[in-house]
């Protein structure tokens, strides 16, 4: 366990019971500050709802949640101060612009009024600024969503599938951005995701979950060498060379594609 | 902090139509109220243009000032028995049927100041429905040249309808409790609906006084003729209010908050 000054993030026997369906089953991390944190489960693994949890959006049934050294309950909200987050779909009020939604964000948060124009343009979502939330396109609802988490400029991220929606190029520039912040910032992400390939390029240390408890912990590289050592052992040589010719197309792609960002609007 | 929700919270309606929609509803209110009292005055011309001259007559109605003041004070009375818990249901719904409640929630800010902020934003929208429709009211009360139309009355009924507006907002943090509870539109606005029929129900015991939701239809005339409400009738309003909004609060710090 690491101490509470290194720690964003430590659960303790974390568990939500819905009924007869155990959602989260003692769940015990512990991300350190700075860090990236991949949390990797398939659907319905228990991903949204630790999210959920940590954010004291829905209360657990038994365990701890500390964030930030701050223990999460009901009342709690200074420590939302420090905490951007983007849990499950991105939603912003249909009516209101990009520019708009921002600003309630901004309001609520006490970030300074500069800090809508960087994070539209570090999300580049200028050309969209003056557009109705509801009349943009998936990947740049994402991107809204993304910079209501970063607008001001949290010391931890938490993001729920950060890269739903988005294209390859998308993927790519969130990858960096979040991998910037994290370098450069000092800001900790904790990232969950559906798929692997999504956080083994940017997470230090990788959780798996699977039916509510952690079953794996590892650091990027140590998943890696596991992979490799699978990989050889149960696919074919053929296997894994259409597998490498689909990565190098998909590279082929975002070099071709590479200077767009996000998709057409509605 | 309050000031600052309260903002963000008018900001949200910008570009909505549902306001406007609530006061094209409400101002077709008098707007009816005057055909039926030019079908009651005219019954031979209405019955020329096939109106409904028997029907309107037998409403018993009558084409006097005082009566189409006192209608419009039933107008005001059952549209903050349904329209305004429409407002309180969209203002607190909409957080979740457009998915933006666990935005709002996870921010570091108390939820009871949304609470507070998103009544103020009710009140504030249903006291500027009720005082731009009384306008028009007594625009068209003047229009018809009525018999007893004066001053006087116009101005008690004005009142009246204020206080039947006020009362009616002291019923509705209820029904954002079971907006936040079921997290839409639908059971509110059931819930409203219930409450209206249950008050008239109600509204014909002993113990109309002192059932929140028949002290409305009381005082308006609803059920009998309209009268002055016992003390107790306000404490009860006055706890209905409290009560409905700490278990709204309650119901956002404490319960699970999942969509």
């Amino acid at each position: 366990m690491s101490s509470t000054a290194d720690s964003a993030i430590a659960t303790r026997a974390l568990t939500k019971r819905y009924r007869d369906v155990l959602a989260v089953d003692a769940l015990n991390l512990d991300v350190r500050r700075g860090e990236i944190y991949g949390f990797l489960g398939r659907n319905g693994a228990g991903k949204t709802t630790t999210i959920r949890m940590l954010l004291g959006l829905i209360r657990p049934t038994g365990g701890e949640v500390t964030v930030l050294g701050q223990r999460i309950g009901p009342g709690e909200t200074s420590v939302f101060q420090r905490i951007g987050y983007l849990v499950e779909t991105a939603t912003a009020y249909p009516n209101l612009t990009v520019r708009e939604n921002l600003d309630i964000q901004r309001r609520l948060t006490g970030a300074p009024t500069s800090a809508i124009a960087e994070t539209i343009a570090l999300l580049r979502l200028e050309p969209y600024t003056d557009r109705r939330a509801g009349q943009l396109s998936l990947g740049n609802k994402q991107r809204l969503a993304l910079a209501r988490a970063l607008l001001h400029k949290p010391d931890l991220l938490v993001l729920d599938e950060p890269a739903n929606a988005l294209d390859p190029a998308g993927i790519v520039e969130v990858r960096e951005l979040l991998r910037s912040l994290a370098d450069e910032g000092g800001v900790t992400v904790f990232m969950s995701s559906h798929i692997l390939a999504e956080v083994a390029h940017l997470a230090d240390r990788i959780g798996i979950v699977h039916d509510g408890r952690l079953i794996e912990e590892s650091s990027r590289e140590d998943l890696a060498s596991k992979a490799r050592a699978f990989s050889s052992e149960a696919f074919s040589e053929q296997e894994r060379s259409d597998a490498m010719l689909t990565m190098e197309l998909e590279r082929y792609f975002l070099a071709r594609t590479g200077d767009r960002a996000g998709g057409g609007d509605e | 902090m309050f000031i600052r929700v309260l903002t963000t919270e008018f900001m949200k309606l910008r570009r909505s139509m549902v306001p406007w929609g609530t006061l094209a509803g409400l101002s077709m209110a008098p707007l009816g109220l005057a055909l039926f009292m030019w079908i009651v005055r005219e019954p031979g011309r209405a019955a020329q243009l096939g109106l409904l001259g028997t029907k309107a007559n037998l409403s018993g109605l009558e084409a006097t000032g005082p009566s189409y003041l006192s209608t419009l004070t039933i107008v005001f009375g059952v549209g903050g028995m349904l329209l305004l818990p429409f407002i309180v249901a969209y203002v607190f719904g909409r957080e979740y049927t457009e998915l933006t409640a666990k935005n709002m929630l996870a921010l570091p800010v108390g939820r009871h100041w949304f609470v507070f902020a998103k009544l103020v934003v009710a009140a504030v929208w249903w006291f500027a429905l009720v005082i731009a429709v009384l306008a028009e009211s007594l625009v068209i009360g003047l229009l018809l040249g009525l018999p007893g139309f004066s001053a006087q009355v116009a101005v008690t009924a004005a009142g009246n309808s204020l206080v039947a507006a006020g009362i009616s907002f002291l019923l509705v943090p209820v029904v954002a409790w079971v907006t936040v509870a079921t997290r839409g539109y639908m059971a509110p606005l059931a819930f409203a609906i219930a409450g209206m029929a249950l008050g008239n129900v109600f509204g014909k015991t002993g113990w109309a006084e002192y059932f929140p939701w028949s002290i409305v239809p009381l005082m308006i005339g609803m059920v009998g003729t309209p009268q002055s409400l016992p003390a107790g009738s306000y404490v009860v309003l006055g706890l209905t209010f409290v009560v409905g909004v700490a278990a709204t609060i309650a119901q956002l710090r404490f319960a699970d908050n999942a969509q």
